[in-house]
């Protein structure tokens, strides 16, 4: 499922959840958390959704044309 | 309690179901509501994840290490980078649900009753994965052929597919239930995959080493309030850390032709006798 599309997508998507970590460890979102203030637990699920989510733009990006059967270490 | 968790958490048999219920049964002094209960589970998780990153200290360094090659390149080239990215997806779902559900999962279900009676049902899932791999074996064996001879025709931990990655993931947050054990569901997914058993349980090894360190480093900020014995509870991190250790050394060997039955069978024997026990307050 290579396409541009998808992988824009994907990397806004991984800004959003880069921008919900940063509100949430400063505790300016409260969204399903149990206490007030700080949320470094949640912080950090949207950090490591963030990184999940720039790797799959990366895969998702087309490359040209690469046969991968010609590609040394194959 | 360090040893007994440590033992508990990488056996099919559930190191939470056991925590609530032994302490129970003996009557162990501790409370499980006192403020200083949670950074000694901290700390024996810690212990937990540390004997598994000692024992896979080389694959993980490959993988992280593969991690980062197939993530800047966009591509994934072997079985290395292939097993760092299915090991991403799979620990995404658990991370998910266990900081939005693990709190509340585990309020409701915190009492020694339900987790007897979720030990019995944790038993019959292993038993139930047992049988539908019995299933998946007699369709494709050769009459006579032995265990180990089947085992080879099921595929390696880096051959699953993204999908079964995620879904084991996910099955990881079944374990918020005391008494269903976090490595059963994994190994059983893993098998329900397609997996060897004993590829099931390094996935699942493999699997369980950043959620139970990351869920150990972010509550690491707890051992510093006051009035925590932080020595002696370090103790117990070292202990829980070498029973982890051994646990996984056997059940590594085990699982070359060993099944999860016996463990499916000790889990609802241990669940009926702790509900027998309970009832009748012995």
């Amino acid at each position: 499922m290579k396409s541009t599309t998808t992988s824009i997508g994907l990397g806004v998507l991984g800004i959003v959840f880069l921008i919900v970590a940063v509100l949430y460890a400063l505790g300016l979102l409260q969204f399903l958390a149990s206490t007030s203030g700080p949320h470094y637990k949640h912080a950090i699920l949207f950090t490591v959704l963030a990184v999940a989510s720039f790797v799959a733009a990366n895969f998702a990006r087309p490359k040209g044309t690469i046969y991968v059967t010609d590609r040394p270490g194959r | 309690m360090g040893v007994l968790q440590g033992a508990t958490e990488l056996f099919p048999v559930s190191s939470l179901g056991h925590a609530v219920l032994i302490p129970s049964l003996l009557h162990w002094s501790f409370k499980q509501s006192d403020p200083s209960f949670l950074p000694f589970l901290v700390l024996l998780h810690l212990g937990t994840a540390t004997a598994l990153l000692i024992l896979y200290r080389h694959e993980w360094l490959a993988i992280i290490r593969g991690f980062f090659v197939a993530a800047v390149r966009g591509q994934i080239q072997n079985d290395t980078e292939r097993l760092a990215m299915l090991l991403l997806v799979g620990t995404i779902p658990a991370a998910v649900l266990g900081v939005f559900l693990e709190t509340r999962i585990r309020t409701l279900f915190a009492s020694p009753y339900e987790a007897a009676g979720l030990l019995v049902m944790n038993g019959v899932l292993m038993l139930g994965f047992e049988v539908l791999r019995r299933r998946a074996e007699r369709r494709g064996a050769a009459d006579g052929s032995s265990h180990a001879e089947q085992e080879e025709r099921f595929a390696q931990a880096e051959r699953i597919s993204f999908r079964a990655a995620a879904l084991v993931g996910a099955c990881q947050a079944l374990a918020f239930l005391p008494g269903i054990s976090r490595s059963g569901v994994t190994i059983g997914g893993g098998l329900l995959a397609g997996l060897r058993h004993q590829e099931a349980a390094r996935f699942s090894f493999l699997l369980a080493t950043p959620v139970i360190l990351g869920a150990g480093v972010v509550e690491v900020p707890q051992l510093f309030s006051s009035g925590v014995p932080v020595g002696e509870y370090a103790a117990g991190a070292v202990l829980s850390g070498i029973a982890a250790y051994a646990s996984a050394r056997f059940l590594l060997r085990y699982f070359r032709s060993g099944r999860l039955d016996p463990y499916g069978i000790y889990c609802i024997a241990a669940g009926l006798i702790s509900l027998a026990l309970l009832h009748f307050s012995l």
